[in-house]
């Protein structure tokens, strides 16, 4: 099965370095990106699965990147890490299409378990939506029949 | 400090609450105590020129009818006839049927000569042709003379007539009696004091004065009467011993005869006197009530207002703390949210190390020793410590958010059951009995549920910690009632017998970070967030407590109804 792969993005560089330190280790692919701008680049290139990211970010915050990922790259999940209590930002992340919200300080374990969920979710849509392309090849010979 | 504000609004609301008042009431009164004396001065005197205008015609009418019967006699008789004693006696008894005042009668003829007498005196002969009585009624036709004592050394007046037209001339005269005459001028009476009498020209008495004042003796007040003048004088002056008298006089007998009317001042005026008197005690009285009046409605204004300030005061410190507590949210909120940027950061290096570590055990590069384990266990502190600024940072978090209640109705019959139940099995543990009491009116209250339910199971909590603290796990008990307050409110009470808050501790115990649990038990923000979640639901949240005693806290809500 492919491996999850990860991308952090946050303001902090020592968090992101840490963090995909520990997540290589534990052995995912882990991209870190400091910024939402740099986050959209990096996505475009590759294939990433699940997104960890921070909502207080200078320039392009949180919620905005995770607008632009949903509406540029539908599949991929997002789970907002969040400094907030309050549930605000974590709800509009939410409606906004996140998968999951995780609130700071937060465990490596936590981090990974919410991953994992979204990396399941990500699959299984994708199953999905492989089923679905085959039943069409299945079912185009018969369709042109009927057609003809 | 406080009392002078208070002492110098008090004067002045007690000036105004007297002067207002007092001085219309003195306006009206002395303005009718104006008019009243004026209007009873002048009907005063009104009625002393009546008196003196009734006794002057009454004087006047007798000495006419005197002199009409004299004039009757000669006009009715010869001279002849009636120089006879037989029938001047029949003359003179059937004058006397008309009036008793007739003492004697005379006949006189044209050279003065007392023809014929009748009386108790033997007069008849003498020869009056010089007397200036005769001169006059020979050359006037009549006479009335002054009191004199003539002959018979009595005082007595006399009237004579004469015959001038027709025929022969002669002259008739009759002596009036002076008592008769005297007690018909004196009669008068008004008030107690009232007093009439006649003086001649000189001020020689022509009749008696009650308060003395001898026959024919001389008034020593002639001089006040003034001289001789037309129709009626009244004036107020002092007599020859100083007493002041209402005065009226008038003239007659074409200014031979002074008529006098007199009343002391005091016994005159006495119904002004009186009405003084009253007016004197109205406005003691009056003014009495006024002043005890503004008296008791200053003292309660003034303790009104002075209680409105305390409440406005204490309002004020709740606005402040209010405010004061919404500052330090925002700000500790700002803090946190930044703290916990580093946390993740100590938290990720924490996993990095432990899993470095880990790695090198297992790969043998770290011989177990005791430094080792020294190692680890500053590191899982590492994470202890960590975990306990997250603690706090969430706390601090959850004190300053910025959420808006959702405010609903809250059945408070069906909730308080509910939210005991969530700490009924802590207290069961404990031996602590929560009793419940819930009134049934008014139990609906205008709240956010959730909140409603975080304070209440926080203040429940608190009790049991304090009844813990104080009974250990037997002896505690817990009441929770709810019933309407003034002011539209529904009032939440917890009461606990625990430990209780000393009086010192009392006032913090609302502020942030305030806390007497030990280090690491507690953040001291759970009652400064029930205070804000209360508040923002417009309710109010107080606390009393005792030590050793108990503690209640007091919630009240807007009612739903």
């Amino acid at each position: 099965m492919e491996a999850m792969k990860i991308m952090l993005v946050d303001d902090e560089e020592r968090f992101l370095s840490s963090t995909q330190k520990l997540l290589t280790k534990k052995g995912y692919e882990v991209v870190t990106a400091s910024s939402g701008t740099e986050a959209l680049e990096k996505i475009r290139g590759q294939n990433i699965h699940v997104v960890i990211l921070d909502v207080k970010m200078p320039g392009m915050d949180g919620n905005a990147t995770l607008k632009e990922i949903k509406r540029q790259f539908p599949l991929v999940e997002v789970i907002m890490l969040t400094g907030h209590a309050t549930m605000e930002s974590a709800i509009d992340g939410l409606k906004s299409g996140a998968m999951d919200y995780l609130m700071k300080p937060t465990d490596i374990d936590e981090i990974i378990l919410k991953a994992e969920e979204a990396f399941g979710k990500r699959q299984g849509l994708e199953e999905k939506i492989r089923v679905a392309r085959m039943r069409k090849l299945v079912k185009s010979p018969s369709e042109i029949i009927r057609e003809s | 400090m406080k009392q002078n504000p208070y002492a110098g609004l008090k004067k002045v609301i007690l000036a105004g609450m007297i002067l207002v008042p007092l001085i219309p009431f003195i306006l009206v009164l002395g303005i009718g105590y104006y008019y009243f004396t004026t209007s009873l001065e002048n009907n005063t005197i009104a009625s002393m020129r009546r008196i003196v205008q009734d006794h002057r015609q009454m004087i006047e009418s007798f000495l006419m009818e005197r002199k009409a019967d004299l004039e009757f006699i000669l006009n009715t008789n010869r001279f002849e006839d009636l120089i006879r004693p037989d029938k001047l006696q029949r003359t003179f008894e059937n004058l006397q049927t008309e009036s008793q005042a007739f003492v004697d009668l005379g006949i006189f003829d044209i050279s003065g000569l007392h023809v014929a007498y009748y009386g108790p005196y033997q007069l008849s002969g003498k020869l009056y042709d010089q007397a200036s009585w005769f001169k006059a009624v020979m050359r006037n036709g009549f006479y009335i003379s002054n009191v004199f004592l003539g002959y018979r050394q009595v005082p007595h007046f006399v009237i004579a007539v004469a015959k001038m037209n027709q025929g022969r001339q002669w002259v008739i005269r009759a002596t009036i009696d002076t008592h008769i005459f005297n007690d018909l001028v004196k009669k008068v009476r008004i008030g107690k004091t009232g007093e009439a009498y006649l003086l001649d020209a000189e001020g020689v008495f022509q009749t008696e004065r009650r308060s003395g004042g001898p026959l024919m003796k001389k008034d020593p007040d002639r001089p006040r009467y003034g001289p001789v003048h037309e129709g009626i004088k009244t004036f107020i002056d002092s007599d020859a011993h100083g007493e002041p008298f209402l005065y009226a006089t008038t003239w007659l007998k074409d200014g031979s005869w002074l008529l006098v009317v007199r009343q002391e001042k005091a016994d005159a005026f006495k119904a002004l006197r009186r009405a003084s008197y009253l007016i004197v005690l109205i406005s003691v009285i009056g003014g009495a009530i006024i002043i005890a009046v503004a008296f008791f409605l200053t003292g309660r204004i003034v303790r009104r207002m002075e209680r409105m300030d305390q409440e406005k005061d204490q309002l004020d410190e709740q606005l402040i703390r209010a405010g004061r507590l919404a500052e330090i949210g925002e700000m500790s909120a700002g803090f946190a949210h930044e703290i916990n940027n580093p946390l993740q950061i100590i938290k990720s290096e924490y996993a990095l190390v432990e899993m470095i570590l880990a790695d090198l055990k297992e790969r043998g590069e770290l011989k177990q020793s005791e430094d080792l384990a020294e190692l680890e266990d500053s590191i899982d502190q590492i994470k202890l410590q960590v975990d306990r600024c997250a603690d706090i940072t969430q706390a601090i978090l959850q004190f300053g958010r910025k959420e808006e209640p959702v405010i609903k109705d809250i059945e408070l019959r069906a909730f308080i059951p509910e939210v005991v139940g969530m700490v009924a099995n802590k207290a069961g543990v404990h031996g602590i009995a929560i009793e419940q009491e819930i009134s049934d009116q008014n139990s609906d209250v205008h709240g956010d549920l959730r909140h409603l339910q975080q304070v209440l199971v926080n203040l429940l909590n608190n009790a049991i910690d304090a009844v813990i603290a104080r009974h250990g796990s037997s002896g505690g008990a817990i009441r929770i009632e709810s019933g309407p307050a003034e002011n539209g409110q529904v009032e939440i009470n917890i009461r606990d017998n625990g430990s209780g808050i000393s009086s010192e501790n009392l006032k913090k115990v609302f502020t942030p970070f305030f806390t007497t649990k030990p280090v690491g038990k507690g953040t001291g923000l759970g009652l400064s967030v029930c205070y804000g979640i209360i508040d923002k639901m417009g309710g109010s949240m107080a606390v009393a407590s005792q030590e050793n005693v108990g503690t209640t806290f007091t919630i009240r809500l807007p009612s739903a109804k």
